[in-house]
């Protein structure tokens, strides 16, 4: 359940280190996030001499919550963060790696790209 | 599908039931309910935590090795199908469940048996000591009945070197 103000790791090598959510994009007024669904974001904190600025305003798509995820075959699933990964408005990757496990409903959602580069998909 | 084992209590976790934690180094915890999730959140130990199976096998409360348990195993190579195998499995499966059982019942039996003795022993001696509190010490040995027979200790006496004779 992200929602805007919400802190979010990241989880890729885009530059960013941490996010806050702005705004959950999908309907007019929509309150909560979950996974695979795209945020606007500001920059919180960023590395150094990266393209990516602190409070510079991107786009990234949830890969991980604390909430648990409900699947339609009964498995209720659960990460140790909220992490996102930053995206451009085509719905690639900025970065070129992927850091942690990954929810398997980004493949549906499009985000191949993403859950080809993660390390681990569950 | 396959039928996990709850990290904290071993208990088998059936599909649709209990959550899964993901670590962010990618390990898989499977809890089987909310009460052992909610164990593993509170960071205990399943080894200290008295009904975890594992708990009951460190402290030789369960049968921990027998060869019943070598039919339930994780097996990361799928079996080709076959209608029979999987009659006479199904069959086996009734008796060997049978048969651990028996074998673990047999196992709690024993180990309760030395209890049993030990609990005897302390009794006949509390009232070997206490029995003056139940019958005066003048009672008692107007009637000798009421008194607990002796019971007979052997005790090995080390015998006198005096009295054999000197071995030339």
């Amino acid at each position: 359940m992200i929602q805007p103000q919400t802190h979010l790791n990241v989880a890729d090598n885009s530059g960013a280190r941490e996010l806050m959510c702005i705004r959950v994009i999908g309907a007019s007024n929509r309150r909560y996030a979950h996974i695979g669904d795209v945020i606007v974001a500001v920059i919180k904190e960023a590395v150094p001499n990266t393209p990516l600025e602190r409070s510079e305003v991107i786009r990234a798509v949830i890969v991980r919550t604390r909430k648990e995820l409900k699947r339609d075959n009964g498995m209720i699933i659960r990460y140790d963060d909220n992490a996102a990964v930053v995206i451009d408005q085509e719905g690639n990757p900025k970065g070129t790696r992927i850091f942690g496990a990954i929810a398997r409903e980004l493949r549906q959602l499009n985000f191949t790209k993403i859950v080809s580069l993660a390390p681990e998909v569950l | 599908m396959r039928l996990e084992k709850c990290w904290f209590c071993s208990s088998t976790v059936y599909p649709g039931h209990g959550i899964q934690f993901v670590r962010n180094d990618a390990k898989i915890f499977r809890f089987c309910r909310s009460k052992c999730h909610k164990n593993f959140k509170m960071k205990r130990n399943p080894r200290k935590v008295k009904w975890t199976k594992a708990y009951r096998r460190l402290h030789g409360k369960d049968m921990t090795q027998d060869s019943t348990f070598e039919f339930e195993r994780k097996r990361n190579r799928p079996e080709r199908y076959d209608r029979n195998l999987a009659e006479n499995t199904l069959k086996a499966i009734k008796k060997i469940d049978k048969i651990r059982s028996d074998r673990a019942s047999d196992h709690i039996k024993n180990r309760l048996k030395t209890g049993k003795v030990q609990r005897q022993k302390e009794a006949r001696k509390q009232l070997e000591q206490g029995i003056h509190l139940v019958k005066a010490p003048l009672a008692l040995a107007q009637d000798s009945s009421l008194c607990l027979p002796k019971i007979k200790v052997n005790v090995s006496q080390a015998q006198t070197e005096e009295n054999q004779p000197m071995e030339e």
